[in-house]
């Protein structure tokens, strides 16, 4: 089929690419080969939490440490995308936000700092309304609250460990039972949704809090479950009825928090007309005088061309399966290049776990226009642009900056990709 | 030998089978539509992915609650590692039924040709049957087919019958050969009438090759082995076909089994030929439009319009070539009903224990119908019209339908 | 910790060890289990669990040949929980292989061993993931899987429901002596560093490849070879039965089918201390071909992780190495070579043989002790309680079943869903002292040991350390990472397809959603529960010691 831009990719980058296209005007398809695993990593919009990998002190001004970063690191995808992309990316993420009828909030120049799961703090940009009332600048006491019989957060873990690192304020931990649910009962996170959508089930959970948490303008910290398709009508009401203020806590899998994210931004994608191609995934670029004439897809039975005037690559490296991994090669899907080479499986490992990962390094090499290069810096395709993490030394785990670099590169691409 | 495989230059994984690929992400978890509306049922994840690792031959760990999974394939269509989750699901469930055996019903259910040709030759008593409550009580008890599912009702004349009279045009661009399923035969010749016709207004002669049932309904059914006969059946009529010219289908999971599934699920071999010339009939008529072949000289057609995508038809991995195409249509107003699984899964839902299940899963899509009203719900897929009509009481019908009437057919 | 005292102290908590504890306690000699890492998590833990027919040695080794097959069927009798009674092929898949096959005829004829010849189409038929490589076929019925951690916890099990104490990470680190008589031992708590006596009247060394390290610390020497070996973990059975080479032992050429992983070893080459143990690429990749000349499916599966562990082969005085030695035992009565009272040590051996092994030390020990109580473990069962032991549980059945398939279980939820470990198959561990890690919970429970290597499982685990067992966050956040790093340390060395998707999902998921990276950086100082990984770890990488199966 044919169309201007053709956005491959399921996560953010291709939300905001897509997103971008669109807002420019120009036909538009998202070619989406299954929802993106990282889905679940998407609670929050991170933009910088620390100004290094290995840094211990958070950012607080987040459009700074950005500006600080790309004087810093030239070939940083931030620096690539520029700090126009990041303002411009954001800007334009937060007002769909808001039309498509998500209720998010946060600015480019702070960060709030968030329990997750395991009680660490976790500083983020822009995050759900539902989970901001955890924002740890502010002094109230926290009462994490879990379900009997719900594996996925643990609220004595949590509360132990906030209350060390933390230790301004009184921080406890509750469990309630949610009726229907209990430790005999096979279930996961969206059922825990669904039934919040309730108003009965709701309610029930939200006495036993109200007995539980005393008057103190206490604050109550549940899972991030609080309904899955009317997300702000529920947690609005589910709030009410506990008389607290009450935030949300992202868990896996599956992630509530996520999957409304992404439910909503591609339904509102496909009501205003851009049709998305499901179940293909992207397996060759037919190049000719350097560019690309159309992506083949791998649909049922046969190959699905994709003909459009210039494409975005939005895959995220590996578990979207932008990249595969041979044991000494790593190849794309498109140009069939080896895009590294590895001696040794081992060699693409860190030995902590916990640590910057070469395999997370790996990406195109890239022309400033965010083409994907060959070694000698030249574009394989002149009408191809890459953002996410299909760029080289995209690597957002240690820094917290998924989202932000998920926006800008996104933006930025979809803007080359309109000028080609 | 390994050796050679693992030299820099061949080194890809591309054989690596595709449960491997699993990441445990629960993604499929999420959309699948059984999971969302029971709690017994242990999710796509679970009975596909994770239990594969503890079959074998000998061992066959035919996991309870198997037979609950309808078969939609929105797992696979969701899955970020395109694992064949489904596949995974229907080979266990396919061994279960051959260690256990399979019901009456679902040895019939299975052979939709037998039961189309035995209700088009009694076409006027099995109407009556099929919609006379103490009929359907006893075919409840009996059968286990549940009384309240709507029946399709059976035609006399088959379209196979009807298209042996039909004049050829005299000119023609080009042919292609129609795979008109078991419904458009015994159950709504007219669709087919109108797909001819349309091929035909755009210069294309139409074929119809002999053909048998394309075997969905035997593999839902639990039943691979008489799904891969049917399956090479087709496969040795319609590959010398299929080297002269496109086959086209009008049913979305006939479609898919043509193209995808003969040569995944079932194994016949010999079947990627077919499956590479086969395409669904909305999605033929785009790439007419997109070549500029396409007579776009529409009659307006003044009707709000509500699609529904099927299942099925995302695993195409086509996108809604029918959503496209009907937006060329002037007075047209499409909108798209995005509320998932309509539960039906072709015979899945008629079964006495499944009705149920099947409405509660169609519930939302039934409330959105309802919510925005309209001329038509459309969906390529038959047994979601059924479906449609059943549990929200709207008028439904096949794309094709509506570009029939742009082009003045009815 | 206080002191104590004791009839025995049993050092070493591997099969031989756990074997011995049950021993003594089913003679009616009271006794403790000393062990410096957790129960099997040596040498036992790391085999590749293959339950011998003795079909391997039968043509070099017919003395180990025949007390593996005497073993294997008192093990089929008294430990059927632990064992998954596969049966075995062995095949011929060169020239070099065909000409061995007499040799081995004639080795299981004269050992006992049965074995059938079948033709090529019966036992593809029967095990279609045979390579078309494969020339002959031999059937052997007496192979099996036998899962090397349900066998030692089963054993202790047993034991300390007789009575009988266990002490994991605690390493013995000096004897107490009147003379030339051993009076105790001292201990180390290697968590904690906290220090205590044991007072007993015999000590028996079960350390195996440790044998010569322990017996150092009373200044008398065992010689013990450590032989490593590497192995690599399928992510799920290739095979129904245990696949052998046909030919003399060497690199790489067994497949062992364990509950649901296939299991690829061996390499063996001799190392300076049994702790170091570092995994080569070369090896990696050579039992990945060798065994794809006897298995289809072995290149297209995901290989999971590789481990190394190291074998106790005795020193006899031969020149030989590695494989060439013999894997023969030997009792050493310390009291008759070196004039100490009250110490013996066993060596050398193989998981298969560890009953034998502990019936042979312990007659000489109770000996000393005069008790002439004879051993009775080839005739009780490990489980000799009213309920099941249900040690192989994992199974697709047990999870329970919807509603409509009538009065069956409701279905279950899992803490582990890659290896259907369930909320109340972890519980009991979590209680018990002798667990002191989320790594010892898995070798009790088979939890994150599937293929997302604990990414989601680990967090379930931690929760349950906090709230079951009342740690504090820091510890259990610290134990949870702890357990991700040592899986780790297995899946880096098979890093291609598939397993770069799922550390993904790992990493993304601790980093970022967990922001575990930052947890860690913030604690200052490592809590209690935290150790320093498996093993002990004592002047080895800890990269080379973690490699855990």
């Amino acid at each position: 089929m044919k169309t201007d831009v053709a956005v491959i990719g399921t996560g953010l980058s291709a939300l905001a690419a897509a997103r971008t296209v669109q807002q420019a005007g120009r036909q538009v398809v998202l070619v989406w080969p299954g929802l993106s695993s990282l889905y679940f990593l998407f609670a929050t919009i991170d933009v910088i939490g620390y100004p290094t990998a290995t840094a211990t002190e958070s950012v607080a001004d987040p459009a700074e440490a950005v500006a600080r970063l790309i004087t810093r690191e030239p070939s940083h995808p931030y620096a690539r995308a520029g700090m126009d992309a990041v303002h411009a990316g954001t800007r334009l993420m937060l007002e769909w936000f808001k039309e498509a009828g998500l209720a998010w909030q946060g600015a480019l120049n702070r960060n709030f700092l968030l329990p997750t799961a395991t009680g660490t703090p976790k500083p983020c940009c822009l995050a759900p309304a539902s989970m901001t009332a955890g924002d740890l600048s502010r002094p109230e006491p926290i009462v994490f609250c879990g379900f009997t019989g719900y594996q996925d957060f643990a609220p004595e873990l949590a509360a132990s460990n906030l209350k060390r690192q933390w230790g301004a304020a009184d921080v406890s931990a509750i469990r309630v039972t949610a009726p229907g649910y209990g430790p005999d009962r096979l279930f996961t996170s969206v059922d825990l949704a669904r039934s919040f959508e309730d108003a009965t089930f709701r309610d029930a959970v939200a006495a036993q809090l109200r007995e539980h948490v005393s008057g103190d303008g206490a604050r109550v910290g549940v899972p991030g479950v609080l309904g899955l398709t009317r997300p702000g009508e529920t947690f609005a009401a589910f709030q009410e009825a506990v008389g607290h203020p009450v935030f949300e806590i992202p868990t896996v899998p599956p992630s509530v928090i996520a999957l409304r994210l992404f439910d909503r931004l591609r339904k509102h994608l496909q009501e205003a007309g851009i049709e998305i191609i499901w179940a293909a995934p992207a397996h060759a670029a037919q190049v000719t005088d350097e560019r690309c004439r159309s992506v083949l897809l791998k649909a049922a039975g046969h190959e699905f061309p994709v003909e459009a005037a210039s494409y975005v690559v939005a895959l995220e490296d590996w578990v979207d399966g932008a990249f595969r991994a041979g044991v000494h090669t790593v190849r794309d899907p498109f140009f069939h290049e080896p895009i590294t080479w590895n001696k040794v499986p081992t060699d693409r490992t860190a030995e902590s776990l916990f640590s910057t990962q070469p395999f997370e390094q790996v990406g195109y090499a890239l022309t400033d226009r965010l083409q994907p290069a060959d070694e000698n810096g030249k574009p394989l395709a002149r009408n191809v642009f890459c953002a996410g993490g299909a760029m080289a030394g995209y690597d957002p785990s240690g820094t917290k900056s998924r989202g932000g670099m998920a926006i800008a590169t996104g933006y930025r691409a979809a803007r080359e990709a309109l000028a080609a | 030998m390994i050796t050679e495989e693992f030299e820099p230059t061949t080194d890809t994984v591309e054989e690596e089978a595709s449960v491997e690929a699993c990441t445990k992400c629960t993604a499929c978890n999420t959309v699948c539509p059984v999971a969302r509306s029971t709690d017994i049922f242990r999710g796509p994840k679970a009975l596909g992915p994770d239990m594969e690792r503890f079959r074998s031959p000998q061992e066959a760990a035919v996991t309870p609650g198997l037979d609950l999974c309808s078969g939609c394939k929105l797992c696979e269509v969701t899955c970020p590692s395109q694992v064949s989750i489904q596949e995974y699901i229907r080979r266990a469930q396919n061994q279960g039924a051959r260690e256990k055996g399979r019901s009456l019903r679902d040895w019939v259910l299975g052979r939709t040709r037998l039961l189309g040709r035995l209700g088009s030759m009694t076409a006027p008593l099995a109407n009556f049957g099929n919609s006379n409550p103490l009929f359907r009580v006893l075919m409840e008890r009996f059968v286990g087919i549940h009384r309240r599912r709507p029946l399709p009702k059976y035609q006399w004349l088959t379209f196979e019958r009807w298209f042996k009279r039909h004049p050829r045009p005299v000119k023609s661009r080009r042919k292609v050969a129609y795979f008109y399923g078991c419904w458009v035969n015994y159950n709504d010749r007219r669709l087919g009438e109108r797909a001819v016709a349309i091929l035909e207004r755009n210069g294309i002669e139409v074929v119809v090759p002999h053909q048998q049932c394309c075997g969905i309904p035997a593999v839902v059914n639990s039943n691979m082995d008489l799904a891969r006969r049917y399956g090479q059946q087709n496969v040795r009529h319609l590959t010398p076909v299929a080297q002269e010219m496109d086959i086209v289908a009008s049913s979305t999971s006939c479609g898919l089994m043509l193209k995808h599934d003969y040569g995944h699920l079932l194994d016949i071999p010999g079947s990627e030929r077919l499956g590479a010339k086969t395409y669904d009939i909305m999605e033929y008529l785009w790439m007419l439009h997109e070549a500029g072949e396409l007579d776009t000289d529409f009659q307006t057609v003044p009707m709000r319009l509500l699609y529904h995508a099927p299942c099925h038809l995302k695993s195409h991995g086509i996108g809604y070539p029918a959503m496209r195409l009907l937006r060329l249509i002037p007075g047209v107003k499409l909108e798209e009903v995005d509320e998932g699984c309509c539960g039906i899964s072709g015979t899945f839902g008629v079964k006495v224990e499944k009705y149920d299940l099947s409405m509660k899963i169609g519930r939302r899509l039934f409330d959105a119908v309802k919510a925005a009203g309209s001329d038509y719900v459309l969906a390529d897929c038959e047994t979601c019209r059924m479906q449609v009509e059943h549990g929200a009481g709207a008028t439904s019908a096949h794309p094709l339908e509506i570009l029939a009437k742009a082009y003045g057919h009815g | 910790m206080p002191d104590t005292s004791t009839g025995v102290v049993v050092i070493g908590g591997g099969s031989t060890g756990a074997g011995v504890l049950r021993d003594l306690t089913l003679r009616g000699i009271e006794a403790v289990l000393v062990e410096k890492g957790d129960l099997a998590s040596g040498t036992t833990g790391r085999s590749h669990g293959l339950l011998h027919s003795g079909g391997r040695y039968c043509v070099n080794d017919e003395q180990a040949a025949i007390e593996c097959v005497e073993e294997g069927r008192i093990l089929r009798r008294i430990a059927r929980s632990t064992v998954e009674d596969t049966g075995g092929y062995f095949v011929s898949v060169t020239e070099e292989d065909h000409e061995w096959e007499p040799r081995f005829v004639e080795g299981c004829r004269r050992t006992g061993i049965t074995c059938e010849r079948l033709s090529l189409d019966e036992a593809r038929r029967r095990e279609p993931a045979l390579s078309r490589q494969v020339r002959t076929v031999f059937w052997v019925p007496e192979d099996g899987h036998l899962d090397p951690f349900y066998l030692v916890v089963g054993n202790v099990e047993s034991a300390r429901r007789r009575g009988a104490r266990v002490m994991t990470h605690t390493e013995v680190i000096g004897f107490l002596r009147d003379g030339d008589r051993l009076t105790g031992v001292r201990i180390k708590d290697s968590k904690t560093n906290e220090e205590a006596s044991i007072a007993c009247q015999s000590v028996i060394n079960a350390t195996g490849a440790w044998s010569g390290l322990v017996a150092r610390l009373l200044g008398v020497e065992v010689k013990v070879v450590p032989v490593k070996g590497t192995m690599v973990v399928l992510s799920r059975r290739l095979a129904h039965a245990a696949i052998n080479r046909c030919h003399k032992p060497g690199d790489g050429d067994i497949v062992v089918p364990g509950l649901s992983v296939s299991i690829l070893g061996t390499t063996s080459a001799k190392v300076a201390h049994p702790e170091t143990l570092p995994i080569e690429w070369d090896e990696v990749r050579r039992m990945i071909e060798e065994g794809a000349m006897m298995l289809d499916g072995v290149t297209t599966a995901r290989a999971m992780r590789a481990y190394a562990g190291v074998r106790p082969l005795y020193d006899l005085g031969a020149e030989a190495e590695g494989r060439e030695m013999s894997r023969n035992f030997a009792v050493i009565d310390h009291q008759v070579r070196d004039g100490i009272t009250g110490f013996t040590s066993i060596v050398g051996g193989k998981v298969t043989t560890y009953r034998l092994m502990a019936e042979r030390v312990v007659d000489v020990a109770a000996r000393h002790l005069g008790v002439r109580t004879p051993c009775t473990t080839a005739e009780v069962p490990l489980n000799d309680r009213e309920e099941p032991l249900d040690q192989l549980r994992h199974r697709p059945s047990l999870l329970g079943v919807p509603k409509p398939h009538g009065d069956e279980p409701p279905l279950q939820p899992l803490l582990c869903e890659c290896e259907l470990v369930r909320p109340q198959d972890v519980a009991p561990w979590l209680k018990d002292p002798a667990v002191r890690d989320l790594e010892d919970v898995r070798r009790r429970t088979r939890s994150g040991m599937g293929p997302c290597q604990a990414a989601i499982c680990s967090y379930r685990l931690a929760a349950r350390l906090v709230s079951d067992r009342g740690l504090d966050g820091a510890s259990a956040t610290r134990a949870m990472a702890d357990f991700l790093e040592t899986r780790w340390r297995g899946v880096r060395h098979v890093f291609w397809g598939s397993q770069l998707r799922n550390m993904q999902v790992t990493t993304g998921l601790h980093m970022e959603l967990y922001n575990v990276d930052r947890e860690l950086m913030l604690q200052h100082s490592p809590p209690p529960l935290a150790g320093e990984g498996q093993g002990g770890g004592r002047g080895a990488e800890p990269a080379e010691v973690g490699a855990q199966r």
